[in-house]
């Protein structure tokens, strides 16, 4: 120990010796520190690039899982890769952490050795006395100049920043841009969808009709006979009727007058590009017409069976049509379409091809298709939500409900409730969405916690018929011919009433009254209250599966056979 | 004290890695597992509280006892290596005296926001002592001063045009946490620390990167954050201006040796001027004229500038980014959900209350923008007289406002205090 002392006493004062030492300490400790930090950087890089967390072999088995959820193989393969993944990322935290250490240690050695040297250094003036006063004089007109420049590139900086910025909050401009469609206001002065303007058959028409008898004639303005088979839905714009049919030859368009029934034109949908020299699968249920047009007041657009799609101004002149391929559907497709600003939305649910589907109002091209390759099959028509904050198209099939932006097809939010072959469409009210298929249940979602269900129901349930909500109570028709009123906020069931005929129609609310049309054609009137109170039923004269179109002091029924116009 | 350099430069350097460790992502339950309500950590007990404030009047009564009567750099570098310890390292670098002025003035125009009295003390106890000692403060009680002046290893002298450019960076920064700070924006200054994230091993990518760079230029430019950013340090230089017993280079009289003139790591030393003023005397006074009637112009010019700025501004409100947010989702201009808007919808307030605050919100900020650009107006014209006007010196003397009084020119003046010229040989400097 005492040598260990004399040893470094000589040390300390030996400086050439120390200055040496401190020398190749400092190049020694540097190209150390340099190399650990470019292999710091380098290991950096690499986890960036194939982050082991986020590894796309481990995010495509979790896709298939998802529509593969027994698959145990899946599972342990999903666990093995999980594990793998995890060491990896924990290796990696290791040698971010020992390198770290080394590269201080290294960093330090090399900062203690260059202040030790540079300690022993003086810092000497020059000595260039009128070097130093042209210097001064030459210094103070540059750094003026320099201080004026800078500032004016500030001021033109923040001139220019002024120019570019665009304050959203104040001017809607830009909010509107997207928005190319008719308003809401306009909407809810028509029927221009499947189930109302707001697609969740809710029905904003006053001094509607609540007695008539379609064999005597009673409170039947007019009636004609359906040209053409089709199970689609009546829908109105201004003094315009629109819908469609079809059968194993051809498919048309049909516009009738309002006021009197009559056929003010009539289209055949053909020579459509991609059109199948096949027939589509359909039962006598669905037919080769069942969804329902949709028309944004410009146009008219309405999809069939086989898969064509078109697009008629409301004179009736051709714009486009294209096919959107054969849908491979043991019912045959049935889901409606909706209108979006400038889009077009479909829910084109078929075979091993599941997707919504945007296409441009204007030409009939693709803006947007998302695969929804995670569920099955589905027959319901898509629920649109505006108008009171976030839009949402709302999508119901197995296993999942999805909410979509309808600008972009971005996914929003899921939830994982629904089960068998889903016909029934959502319904929506006051912040809430209403899914029902039989075998499954009726469960609610709140939009802003969409990922539990507020609460669920699982005793008659729908089969075909959707359900209608207002902000209080939800109301289910069940195509055995019970109708179950809940509380929409608890789903306490309220009332339910047994009919003696089932519906395929869904209901509709107008006020607080609610139309409901049996598959016989009677339309039962039933007040939307905690108890059961019918008001009124009244025979079409002829069985119906469609859903009424209401206008203000009319109702537009399509039964079977005929067309329908109910008023005074 | 060796050792003690050695493990306080060992715990500031190994934090410049730490921040690209990643947490563990957070399972994502499908069973209906609610995750426990999140624990926030009680707030520091008031008697440690005091504590730092006790520490804080300790170490500047120390620093300014080394730097004023023991004039010893070595001493100082000690109270250096003390406050990263305590300041950085333990106390994780908040709160400190720089990022207190944002509290101070959100205080002034929040009348619901009680301003602890240990903030208060932590603001003005610099203040205090900087008014009566210079900026002993800067010597070695800030930590973020103290993490840059350890790396300092060749230190070169910026040219002055640079060097009085990037002087005008610390009121543009200082405006700026102000605006934001008075409108409830939030405290910049803390938000874009440099050297927070070594002291808490923690800290974003640009946070750590800034910090690493501004380390990594400091070792050839003294203290670049101090000099160029540091909005603290504009009060500090404005304070130390009026100090009456600031350290000086000479114990006693200066001989005019020039043996100190480049010892000045901060270029805080003025040296000795000619007789002549080296310009004609009428052109000085009519150019200080000029600059004198431009000097509204310039402020009311920069004022409507910047209040025109006042969209992007009041972005950096939390509420006004919300508003913009919930606007571009429901416009589905954006298709992406945040927590924010997801939180806000939840709740079921009001947008429009919401777009109602943002707005007023946005008039703050349009005002404070007025009031912004007319300050900086007035420092720009201030700065230009500064380059104009010429001050007559007959000694080397320390710039006032600059000087951080760190003690290295000290063992550069060969006179001891009783006036006496000595000789050192191989005095190491630190």
């Amino acid at each position: 120990m005492v040598k260990m002392r004399l040893l470094f006493k000589e040390l300390a004062e030996d400086r050439p010796l120390l200055r040496k030492m401190a020398q190749r300490t400092a190049w020694i400790s540097g190209v150390f520190a340099l190399f650990l930090s470019v292999l710091l950087i380098l290991n950096y890089l690499q986890f960036k690039t194939h982050d082991p967390l986020h590894s796309p072999a481990l995010t495509q088995l979790m896709q298939q899982l998802q529509s593969d959820s027994e698959n145990q193989a899946l599972k342990e393969q999903i666990r093995a890769l999980d594990l793998l993944a995890r060491k990896a990322f924990f290796i990696h935290q290791w040698q971010l952490r020992t390198g770290s250490f080394l590269l201080l240690v290294s960093i330090i050695l090399m900062l203690s050795a260059i202040k030790y040297l540079r300690s022993l250094e003086r810092i000497l003036p020059s000595f260039d006395s009128k070097a130093a006063t042209d210097e001064l004089l030459l210094d103070r007109l540059s750094s003026r100049r320099l201080v004026i420049w800078s500032g004016a590139a500030l001021v033109l900086l923040a001139f220019v920043a002024g120019l570019l910025s665009e304050n959203q909050l104040k001017d809607p401009k830009a909010v509107e841009l997207a928005k190319t469609g008719p308003s809401l206001e306009e909407l809810r002065q028509n029927w221009p969808h499947f189930r109302g303007p707001d697609t969740n058959g809710h029905a904003y028409a006053d001094s509607l009709p609540t007695t008539w008898n379609g064999s005597s004639g009673e409170g039947i303005l007019w009636k004609v006979k359906s040209p053409k088979p089709g199970f689609n839905s009546i829908i109105v714009w201004g003094s315009k009727l629109f819908f469609s049919g079809a059968d194993e030859q051809t498919q048309s368009l049909y516009c009738l007058d309002v006021t009197n029934g009559n056929t003010i034109w009539e289209r055949e949908i053909k020579d459509v590009p991609g059109h199948p020299s096949e027939l589509p699968d359909v039962t006598k249920d669905t037919g080769f017409a069942a969804p329902t047009c949709a028309t944004d007041g410009q146009n008219l657009y309405t999809l069939f069976a086989n898969g064509d799609i078109a697009c008629v101004d409301l004179q009736g002149n051709f714009i486009w049509s294209k096919n959107l391929g054969l849908p491979k559907n043991h019912y045959g497709h049935s889901s409606s379409l909706v209108t979006y600003n400038d889009l077009l939305l479909v829910q084109y649910d078929h075979g091993e091809s599941k997707s919504l589907l945007a296409l441009r109002k204007s030409n009939g091209k693709t803006a947007y298709q998302t695969k929804r390759n995670d569920v099955q099959l589905s027959w319901a028509s898509p629920l649109l939500v505006q108008g009171s904050g976030r839009d949402e198209i709302i999508l119901s099939a197995t296993p999942f409900v999805i909410a979509y932006h309808p600008s972009t097809g971005k996914e929003i939010w899921r939830n994982k409730c629904m089960d068998g072959e889903v016909a029934p469409s959502p319904a929506y009210a006051a912040g809430r969405v209403f899914v029902v298929n039989e075998y499954a249940r009726l469960a609610a979602i709140d939009i802003a916690n969409p990922s539990i269900p507020l609460w669920i129901y699982e005793e008659d349930l729908s089969e075909v018929s959707s359900p209608v909500a207002n902000d209080e109570l939800v109301f289910m028709p069940s195509s055995y011919g019970t109708l179950t009123c809940l509380d929409a906020l608890t789903g306490v069931k309220q009332w339910s009433h047994d009919f003696d005929t089932g519906f395929y129609s869904s209901p509709i609310i107008a006020g607080d009254t609610i139309y409901l049309m049996d598959l016989k054609g009677v339309t039962h009137l039933i007040k939307a209250a905690r108890e059961y109170q019918l008001i009124g039923e009244n025979a079409l004269g002829e069985s119906a599966v469609t859903i009424p179109a209401f206008m203000t002091g009319r109702i537009y029924i399509r039964g079977d056979e005929h067309i329908y116009c109910i008023g005074s | 004290m060796k050792k003690w350099i050695f493990i306080s430069l060992l715990l500031f350097v190994s934090l410049s890695f730490t921040q690209v460790l990643q947490r563990f992502p957070k399972p994502d339950f499908q069973s209906g597992y609610e995750r426990p309500v999140m624990q926030t950590p009680a707030p520091r007990s008031l008697v440690l509280e005091y504590l730092d404030v006790g520490v804080l009047l300790l170490v500047l009564s120390l620093t300014t006892y080394f730097a004023h009567r023991r004039r010893s750099r070595r001493l100082i570098f000690t109270m250096m290596i003390f406050s990263i310890a305590y300041f950085g390292f333990f106390r994780k670098g908040c709160i400190c005296p720089v990022g207190s002025v944002q509290n101070v003035v959100y205080s002034f125009f929040n009348a619901d926001y009680v301003i602890p009295l240990t903030v208060v003390l932590f603001f003005l106890l610099p203040l205090i002592f900087t008014l009566f000692f210079g900026r002993t403060f800067c010597a070695a009680v800030c930590p973020l001063g103290a993490v840059q002046d350890v790396v300092v290893v060749k230190p070169l002298s910026l040219p002055k045009w640079l060097s009085s450019v990037l002087s005008l960076f610390p009121f543009i920064y200082l405006g700026f946490a102000v605006l934001f700070a008075s409108v409830g924006a939030g405290f910049i200054i803390c938000r874009y620390d440099p050297f927070v994230g070594f002291f808490r091993l923690s800290g974003s990518f640009n946070m750590i990167f800034l910090g690493g760079f501004l380390l990594l230029l400091g070792t050839i430019v003294a203290r670049p954050y101090c000099r160029f950013l540091c909005p603290y340090g504009v009060l500090l230089n404005w304070f130390s201006r009026l100090s009456r017993r600031h350290v000086r280079i000479t114990p006693s009289v200066c001989i005019n040796c020039r043996l100190c003139e480049a010892s000045c790591p901060f270029d805080a030393i003025h040296k000795p001027t000619t007789a002549e003023i080296p310009e004609d005397k009428i052109v000085l006074v009519r150019r200080i004229i000029l600059i004198c009637i431009l000097l509204p112009l310039m402020m009311v010019s920069s004022g409507w500038m910047i209040s025109r700025l006042y969209v992007p501004l009041a972005s950096v409100h939390p509420v006004v980014s919300l508003a913009e947010e919930i606007k571009l989702e429901d416009s589905g201009l954006r298709t992406e959900v945040s927590d924010a808007t997801q939180a806000f919808r939840a709740a079921g307030k009001s947008t429009a209350d919401l777009f109602a605050e943002a707005h007023a919100v946005q008039q703050k900020v349009k005002t404070g923008g007025w009031i912004l650009g007319g300050f900086l107006g007035l420092i720009f014209g201030f700065k230009l007289i500064r380059l104009t006007a010429y001050r007559r010196y007959s000694e080397y003397e320390i710039d006032q406002g600059d000087c951080l009084s760190c003690g290295r020119c000290f063992s550069y003046c060969p006179v001891d205090k009783n006036g006496q010229t000595i000789i050192r040989l191989n005095t190491e400097v630190t």
